[in-house]
């Protein structure tokens, strides 16, 4: 019974600036759930990569069934029968669920025959539950649905090795519970799963072996039954690191942003914000739960004046913000933090002095009559840098160079050096390690305590029950329910992020 | 097994020795295919060189070509660092060619040869401008691809050039010539140095670069294109109008290839024809690229050019080379400069396969 399908041994990948992996040895046993438990940065995903062939390792050598491999590509990796299922997934939306499903399979001809690949895909139903619709079009289909469709393609293909890089990310803790059912089904099937995480209670409920990763090497290898919660977290954490900090209440009964019958719709024309309503009071923290995808970028995203309001209005300190221009929403004293750091929040090839005075570049002193003052600038930065504790050795080079955590210190210190009256901060400690998450939770606090208000949206539902002196979720473009921290627990605010009525 | 692997980041240097060592394999490639056709590569190349740069008049000559480019370079930068694909800047400079041609046929009369040349000079930039903003309103209003819009207006310019040309400002003594009447003198760039062709365009040209090289790192406007440049998305968060830093870009790319259009019917041609040397318009996109969008590499790149080019066309008269021999030794060239970019953002590596 101990079969070894997949084993790696002294897997090593530089990076030119960092060392990724580190002499990386596990196994993975034929019919296991094996998590790869670690932080981000950890090297979880540059481990999975190299087995599913994106990268090639600087050393080391890998196995599959006892057998010596290179895998150079994705498709070697096919092959071999391992299967990915990335965190963001690789589906062409246009296209129909069947069609997404045989993509770049040659044996169903080149008029599709239809018939051969339904009957595979009820024998594939009938195996593990996995039943999808294949005739509507993906971009129909729910984050849940499309999760399964990743599923069944890989699947589809043979593969007996499955790596699911942070699956659950995207889901609700009811369709988290479903892929869990799917996956011990696989499991006693015979099929090997590689489960990226570093939620814990994840790695609890379903793995069988445990191997933590921390700073690209591994740390420990261990059966479930014989660990808890709490070694692991010290595991992944190293030391464990006591971070209290006090929120102060302050909040008034004073409403510094008022939305009424907010319509907005997406870039394809369907409705993204469905009338939503609501009052933030000046001085609170007032946390945005949902699955990501069910309007809260969107919602966010148009107080900062970046997405047009089709109806509804936007009332700030008594000022209408509807249809704003972005700079006029932000000398307000509105200051955003984007969700994803890389698409909105920084210009990633240019240099960090660049990305630093992003918000105030035109104002005198960086600027005087249209003419920048690259002096003025380079020493803005580096007082930023010096106070938010950015680890910045060179300024001028381009900040995509820069740790995550380190680039999102940077955002978020330019957004509150600007000094503003409301700070939205949407998903601020996503992928981050534990000290900065710590560092941003603890700045966040701060500032909530000098009386600004903060509007927080996350989907780490602890991080928003931890923070937030409201909750509100949102569903399918509605804001469904609102409460205050105190009286909220995390399993009426699950099912309200899955549509349940409050 | 060999593979690309993309580089972090870029040492200095590579800027400098990758298109060096792309030009040399260009020549060379081009050198083998010269002798193929049973000339001596050697004889081509030193001809070129020396009908290029080999007397002070031949490097004038060399100038002569290069000022279009460097006009029509430097205003493409601007646009082009914003992912703006301008491929229009022919058009643009037929129009500017136009624009000021009508002043110098129709309105000359009373007018001194200064405010003459003023009004040229403005008059080419207006033209260029507006030919440059048609296709910008259509992009920024309707979401029109700038490159096939761009690239479509510069057929209707060539049409426009050559209806006026057969048409109504045909010079009437011209035996049917597709030409228009000479310019009166007053309407005659002034040349720089006796006996060449070198008129002030030239010191236009180094003006505009001056200009661009400022705008683009010294201004406001400058942060804006680059931030555009690399995120648009980012841009609109920081509150950068994306639209209106577009508008002016190309306004301002479009007025420089008019002044190119005009600086050669005013300088060079001295009347208005159908042939005006268009052709720098699609030549300086390549100029462009290689100069790593930076003005003042332009510089450089365009005297290379122009160079190959008013080398290459003195090679037919001098060696009975057919001028189709320096095209493709030309865009061999070209072709191996712009390929050879690819290791500025990626490294060749050797992977042993079966290990």
């Amino acid at each position: 019974m101990e079969e070894i399908v997949l084993e790696t041994r002294n897997i090593t990948k530089i990076f030119p600036e960092t060392i990724a992996n580190k002499n990386i040895s596990f196994k993975l046993k034929k019919g296991e759930i094996h998590a790869l438990l670690g932080e981000n940065g950890a090297g979880k995903t540059t481990l999975m990569n190299i087995l599913y062939g994106i990268y090639m390792p600087t050393n080391g050598e890998i196995f599959i069934n006892g057998q010596k491999v290179t895998i150079k590509s994705p498709l070697d990796a096919i092959k071999l029968g391992i299967g990915m299922i990335h965190q963001h997934f690789m589906l062409v939306e246009t296209l129909t669920v069947l069609e997404n499903i045989i993509l770049g399979l040659k044996e169903y001809g080149f008029v599709i025959n239809k018939r051969a690949v339904k009957e595979k895909l009820k024998e594939i139903e009938h195996l593990y539950s996995l039943k999808v619709e294949p005739n509507v079009k993906v971009w129909q289909t729910t984050v849940g649905e499309q999760q399964k469709i990743e599923i069944i393609k890989v699947l589809f293909r043979g593969a007996n090795i499955l790596i699911l890089d942070e699956p659950t990310a995207v889901l609700t803790p009811q369709e988290t519970q479903g892929l869990f059912k799917i996956l011990k089904k696989m499991k006693d099937d015979g099929k090997s799963i590689i489960f990226i995480t570093h939620k814990l209670e994840e790695v609890m409920q379903i793995a069988d072996t445990i191997t933590v990763l921390r700073k690209g090497e591994v740390i420990k290898t261990l059966p479930k039954d014989k660990t808890t919660k709490s070694e692991l977290a010290q595991l992944m954490v190293g030391e464990t690191q006591a971070c209290d900090f006090l929120r102060k209440r302050k909040e008034t009964n004073e409403t510094i942003l008022s939305i009424k019958g907010l319509i907005v719709y997406s870039d394809k024309g369907t409705k993204s914000l469905k009338g939503v309503d609501l009052d933030v009071k000046k001085g609170e923290i007032l946390g945005i739960a949902g699955i990501s995808g069910n309007g809260q970028k969107e919602l966010v995203q148009t107080i900062a004046g970046l997405k047009k309001v089709a109806e509804g209005k936007i009332i700030f300190s008594g000022v209408d913000i509807t249809n704003k221009h972005p700079r006029f929403i932000s000398r307000l004293g509105i200051n955003y933090i984007p969700a994803d750091r890389l698409a909105m929040g920084v210009a990633p090839n240019l240099s960090s002095i660049d990305n630093a005075i992003m918000r105030r570049y035109y104002r005198f002193p960086l600027s005087k009559r249209g003419i920048m003052n690259h002096t003025k600038a380079l020493a803005y930065t580096r007082m930023m840098a010096k106070a938010y504790k950015i680890k910045l050795d060179n300024p001028f080079a381009p900040i995509k160079l820069l740790s995550g955590g380190n680039m999102q210190k940077l955002i978020l210190a330019r957004e509150i050096l600007e000094n503003p009256k409301l700070l939205i901060a949407s998903y601020p400690t996503r992928g981050l390690d534990i000290a900065s998450t710590q560092f941003f939770r603890q700045k966040l606090i701060e500032i909530a305590n000098k009386g600004k208000t903060i509007i927080l949206v996350s989907e780490d539902l602890d991080e928003i029950l931890s923070l937030s002196d409201r909750i509100a979720v949102m569903y399918e473009g509605r804001i469904v329910g609102i409460m205050d921290a105190e009286e909220a627990d995390k399993n009426t605010i699950g099912l309200m992020m899955a549509g349940a009525k409050a | 097994m060999l593979y690309f692997e993309k580089r972090q980041s870029v040492p200095r240097y590579f800027k400098v020795i990758i298109p060096i060592i792309s030009l040399l394999i260009g020549l060379i490639i081009g050198a083998i295919a010269v002798a193929i056709v049973g000339i001596n590569p050697l004889d081509v190349y030193g001809g070129i060189l020396s009908n290029a740069f080999g007397s002070w008049y031949a490097f004038s000559e060399t100038l002569v070509a290069a000022t279009p480019l460097i006009l029509i370079t430097a205003g493409l930068i601007v646009v082009f660092r914003m992912n703006v694909w301008n491929i229009g800047a022919y058009g643009q400079y037929i129009m500017g060619a136009i624009f000021s041609s009508y002043f110098a046929l129709f309105a000359s009369h009373g007018l001194s040869k200064p405010v003459m040349l003023a009004v040229m000079v403005i008059s080419s930039m207006v033209g260029g401008a507006i030919w440059a903003l048609i296709p910008t309103l259509l992009k920024i209003f309707w979401e029109v691809n700038e490159v096939i819009t761009t690239l479509l207006l510069n057929y209707i310019a060539l049409y426009t050039l050559k209806f006026l040309m057969y048409g109504p400002w045909k010079n009437p003594e011209s035996y049917g010539f597709p030409l228009s009447k000479t310019f009166p003198q007053t309407a005659i760039l002034p040349v720089l140095f006796k006996g060449t062709r070198l008129t002030v365009g030239i010191i236009f040209a180094l003006i505009a670069v001056l200009i661009v090289w400022f705008l683009i790192k010294k201004s406001k406007f400058g942060y804006e294109v680059r931030i555009i440049g690399d995120n648009p998305l980012a841009a609109k968060y920081a509150g950068i109008s994306v639209n209106r830093n577009i508008i002016i870009g190309m306004a301002i790319n479009g007025a420089l290839a008019g002044l190119a259009g005009m600086t050669e019917v005013s300088g060079i041609v001295h009347y208005l024809q159908v042939k005006i040397g268009a052709d720098y318009g699609y030549t300086a996109i390549i100029v462009a690229w290689i100069s790593y969008l930076d003005p003042l590499v332009t510089i450089l790149a365009s005297i290379l050019f122009g160079g190959l080019a008013s080398g290459g066309y003195s090679l037919q008269i001098t060696m009975r080379v057919s001028y189709g021999i320096v095209g493709l030794i030309e865009s061999i060239t070209l072709f191996s400069l712009v390929g050879a970019q690819i290791f500025l953002n990626y490294k060749l590596r050797w992977k042993n396969g079966s290990s």
